[in-house]
């Protein structure tokens, strides 16, 4: 940068900071920096500012170290979990988590849970300034879809994990979340739960079958289709309609698919683009079809409407999965593994699952499931029985299923700006 | 206090409050302003390349949504002045001695979460709620019509969330408005309009004017209302800089916006006190 | 024989009794009375409907359809920590911040109503432009200043940023309460020996204080609502506004409208007693302005 002002230690310091060689601490921040700099002083040497924000160059673009991250002995007894909403097994009359006072019984960590995520790209944003400065998060257990993990992992902000402390991951996880495509090997992320993007849609109120996605832009069902405002399960479903494989995808097919989908969009033909408040909407009828994730239409079968189906389109659905990783730096590295393990063990993974219908990654739960609701069919509970035959189903996908599942293109950086420029022409009117 | 020292006062007192904004708006701003002009991405990190085109370039390519909300919140400026001045009218001539009263019930809704009060909107006006279901159920409204999701839903929500900003500051201005001359105007053989078109109306300006821009301005910035009770085709700035911010993490071209939505709401405020008659910003 | 009562003169010019204004005059005069109390109505609509909904009892998800009455949400929601913690979170941010803010916009507005100096252009846009800018450009160049500072997001940072916004609103209200300020009041009370400090306190301030006020409770509106800039510089704590845009993606839950009528009655409690106390000093003291 040409500075023609003289060097006062406190841009010497930033500048040594943004070295490339020499990732940025906030210790040797601030000891170069010495103490009593005068904050309008730092705010003038903007560039400077910038680079230290994390979002000048150099600071973030340290690969991702395969070693795992270094465990203390013990653990400290705390740990700092984010997830999303309506993510975990809650006891409805008192408000706390069953699942997770267990842990605090076995291991004496207590667990500050917060439900902070509803969106990856948002909640990526809260902590990507740190993360590119090398700073901790806050977080010591973050909950991400595998499209964000595998962006973490390219971008260093992910601790890689000591399998030798996670036993239960190593013996009971599927076959099918093992060794997944966005993080080879579970270097840094083991599952959390997993599903399929579909379609969901009420019968009595489009008055046929769904099977295609095709169906979504029938006109006859103008003004009560539903998209989603996420990118990547949208335009996945749009290019397997066109009978491109989302993971060998150009940018040229992502335009098709953008074409696809434009002329619809700008006659009226989906009532609005969502997030999570889809379910809302097909619940209450203002849809009668939209896009759709697995587990929640099997939650509005068994809670709010007994009218919606799920259905994966002939031409193919979107399986994907969220995973527990730890990001950067995090302050309680050992207690993150020790959660991440507990919920491998059997009981623990068949709770979580009969609560939220989710696929599991963990081996035997469909199995115990429907013990369960045998059991319950015995004891004379019809309705929890009931309950957990449907969860049953929705446990692990059959084998037909996963035939038609598809995953995730792993988006470069440049391909990402691409495409989502190009979704934002659909979605912004 | 000493006369020497007198000179000082009006510093002190403003020294506090101006540095709170210096240190926590101005810097960030300064900040933000370098950000806008610079290229680059998450990975490879973004470097200060003072690239001033992407200001024509974000401002071509977003021009529908800028207009578009532009005209929203002139129609929610609009709105909130027609249902909002006769409020304050009768609140500050007639209320006598419930004012305060009357002031607290149009005051009171507004300490809930406007997050509640639009979600409360989104079920007041859902397509088969209890107003329009029973509306479509007495054959008053055919099948498909639906105000979620539209322009009208969207306008509605922000001209109900931004009615305070425009009542309170017009009926701070006319409870000023002193009465005897209303008096004096009526004794004079005005008739009532003429009372309050040639009085009232013009001591009340600084109100209406300070009401219009608390108004305008956020309007202008929101997005929540957009989000939760619009659609695809209602989209507004604020929701294209938050899905850019946060979503598409293209940091340049979502603070090169922010700029030029505060660049068009300057000159569109600058525009406005000119032609209010030389009010100054500086007046009260 | 009496004359019949032909009006002449000065009975012509005097007044039309009230008694007898025709009924075009009664309807004008119930107009604007009658067009308040609809306007009332709207603004309490959602007010009603969230309480209303407040009472549900759903099923599942989604608290739309009306299911059944019940109290027990309004037991539910204080055994709920990841409830009550961010509600007491914007409680604390909002009190906080509203006395800050108040106390520095008043000032501030003082200072620019009644003194000549130099800063004033650069001060007068100093305060407009919080106000212009996006609020979403607000928090995101907080967020930016505070991890180039390294400094951790939590409760503070998010009172520093509401006091940053509230300062502008309070200056816009208190300004245009103090510029229609009579000043001759307090010379006569100075010219009546009173010293500066006590003129203000016994004079300008009870005088100007229904501005003050008025700008308090904007400020503390704007505080507990916020979102936007707060979920840039909240870091781990989550408000109210927070917790409910993140419950609300996947179905509005009892509990949101509970807390929302229970922060609606503090409101009305605290509103209450201000003017309860109004009344009383007016009361006290007859002659008033």
């Amino acid at each position: 940068m040409a500075d023609h002002t003289p060097r006062r230690p406190i841009d010497v310091a930033i500048a040594r900071a943004f070295d490339p060689r020499r990732r940025l601490s906030r210790r040797s921040f601030l000891r170069d920096a010495g103490r009593g700099t005068v904050v309008v002083g730092t705010a003038l040497s903007l560039p400077s500012i910038l680079a230290a924000c994390g979002i000048g160059p150099g600071a973030s673009a340290t690969p991702a170290s395969a070693t795992p991250v270094a465990l203390p002995s013990e653990p400290a007894g705390t740990l700092n979990w984010a997830n999303w909403p309506a993510y975990i097994d809650i006891d409805e009359e008192t408000g706390e988590y069953p699942t997770i006072l267990k842990f605090t019984d076995e291991t004496g960590i207590e667990v500050n849970y917060t439900e902070a995520i509803n969106d990856n790209e948002e909640f990526f944003g809260t902590i990507q300034p740190d993360l590119s400065a090398g700073n901790p998060t806050q977080w010591d257990v973050v909950v991400l879809t595998d499209w964000m993990i595998e962006r973490m992992i390219r971008l260093g902000f992910l601790e890689a994990l000591d399998h030798s402390r996670l036993p239960s991951f190593a013996a009971n996880v599927q076959d099918l979340y093992r060794d997944p495509w966005f993080d080879p090997g579970n270097r840094y992320s083991v599952t959390w739960q997993s599903g399929i993007t579909g379609i969901g849609y009420n019968p009595t109120l489009t008055g046929r079958e769904i099977t295609r996605f095709d169906d979504l832009l029938d006109p006859a069902f103008a003004g009560r289709v539903g998209m989603f405002s996420e990118m990547r399960d949208t335009m996945s479903l749009a290019l397997l309609s066109l009978g491109i494989e989302p993971a060998n995808a150009t940018v040229e097919d992502a335009r098709r698919a953008r074409d696809k989908l434009l002329e619809p969009a700008r006659s009226g033909q989906f009532r609005n683009f969502y997030g999570n408040e889809y379910y809302d909407e097909l619940a209450n009828g203002n849809l009668a079809l939209t896009i759709a994730w697995s587990g929640d239409v099997s939650q509005m079968k068994l809670y709010d409407n007994a009218d919606v189906e799920f259905v994966v389109p002939e031409d193919g659905g979107v399986l994907w999965s969220d995973n527990m990783a730890i990001p950067r730096r995090a302050e309680h590295p050992l207690d993150a593994h020790l959660l991440m393990n507990f919920w491998y063990e059997l009981d623990n993974a068949v709770a979580l699952t009969e609560y939220i219908g989710y696929f599991s990654p963990v081996q035997g739960v469909a199995e115990r499931v429907r013990e369960d609701a045998a059991t319950a069919q015995e004891e004379g509970d019809a309705e929890w029985a009931g309950q957990l035959e449907v969860i049953a189903e929705t446990a692990f996908p059959t084998n037909e299923t996963l035939e038609n599942v598809h995953t995730y293109r792993r988006l470069s950086e440049d391909e990402e700006r691409e495409w989502n420029e190009l979704f934002n022409e659909v979605v912004q009117g | 206090m000493p006369h020497r020292l007198r000179w000082a006062v009006p510093y002190l007192f403003l020294l506090p409050g101006g540095l709170w904004l210096l240190a926590f708006f101005a810097v960030p701003m300064l900040v933000m302003g370098s950000v806008s002009l610079m290229e680059g991405s998450l990975s490879t990190g973004y470097r200060l390349t003072g690239n001033v085109g992407i200001y024509p370039e974000a401002l071509g390519r977003w021009a529908p949504q800028f207009l578009r909300t532009i005209g929203y919140a002139l129609a929610v400026t609009a709105l909130t002045l027609a249902i909002g001045y006769p409020m304050a009218y009768t609140i500050a001539f007639r209320g006598g001695r419930h004012k305060s009263l009357l002031l607290l019930l149009v005051i009171l809704p507004f300490f809930t979460s406007f997050l509640i009060r639009t979600l409360s909107w989104k079920l007041i006006l859902a397509d088969n709620g209890f107003v329009l279901g029973s509306l479509k159920d007495w054959g008053l409204l055919e099948e498909g019509f639906r105000l979620i999701a539209t322009p009208v839903a969207v306008i509605g929500g922000l001209t109900y969330n931004f009615l305070p900003f425009m009542v309170l500051p017009v009926y701070v201005a006319l409870e000023k408005v002193d009465v005897r001359l209303v008096e004096a105007a009526t004794d004079l053989y005005a008739s009532r309009t003429q009372a309050f078109l040639r009085v009232t109306l013009p001591l009340s300006m600084p109100g209406v004017f300070a009401g219009s821009l608390l108004t305008f301005i956020p309007a202008v910035g929101d997005f929540i209302n957009a989000e939760i009770l619009g659609s695809r085709d209602t989209t507004m700035i604020g929701n294209v800089i938050q899905r850019l911010f946060l979503q598409n993490n293209d940091y340049p071209q979502a603070a090169a916006l922010g700029f030029v939505l505060m660049a068009a709401v300057l000159v569109m405020v600058a525009v406005y006190a000119r032609a209010a008659g030389g009010e100054r910003l500086t007046q009260g | 024989m009496t004359a019949p009562a032909i009006p002449v003169g000065r009975e012509l010019a005097a007044p039309v009794p009230e008694r007898r204004r025709p009924i075009g005059r009664r309807a004008a005069a119930l107009l604007l009375p009658g067009y308040t109390a609809l306007a009332v109505a709207y603004l309490f609509l959602p007010i009603v409907v969230m309480i209303a909904f407040s009472f549900n009892d759903p099923g599942g998800r989604q608290n739309i359809t009306w299911q059944g009455f019940t109290l027990e949400n309004y037991v539910d929601v204080w055994r709920r920590p990841d409830i009550t913690g961010p509600m007491l979170n914007s409680v604390v941010v909002a009190l906080v911040s509203t006395l800050l803010a108040t106390a520095l916009g008043t000032l501030i507005a003082m200072a620019l109503v009644r003194y000549e100096f130099r800063a004033r252009g650069t001060l007068n846009l100093l305060i407009f432009l919080p106000m212009a800018t996006p609020e979403i450009i607000l928090g995101a160049s907080l967020l930016s200043m505070w991890v180039s500072l390294g400094v951790q997001r939590d409760i503070t940072t998010i009172a520093i940023a509401h006091v940053m916004f509230n300062i502008s609103y309070v200056v816009v209200t208190v300004r245009a309460r103090l510029s229609g300020f009579d000043r001759r009041l307090e010379e006569a009370a100075m010219d009546l020996g009173a010293s500066e400090w006590v003129t203000f306190r016994k004079v300008t301030l009870p005088l100007i204080f229904p501005g003050i006020l008025a700008a308090a409770l904007l400020a503390f509106a704007l505080s507990i609502d916020d979102y936007v800039i707060t979920s840039f510089v909240a870091g781990r704590t989550v408000t109210f506004p927070l917790w409910v845009f993140g419950v609300s993606r996947i179905g509005v839950p009892p509990e949101v409208n509970v807390l929302g009528t229970l922060i609606f009655l503090l409101a009305f409690v605290f509103i209450a007693v201000q003017i309860w106390i109004g009344r009383r000093e007016l009361r006290a003291r007859p002659a008033d302005a």
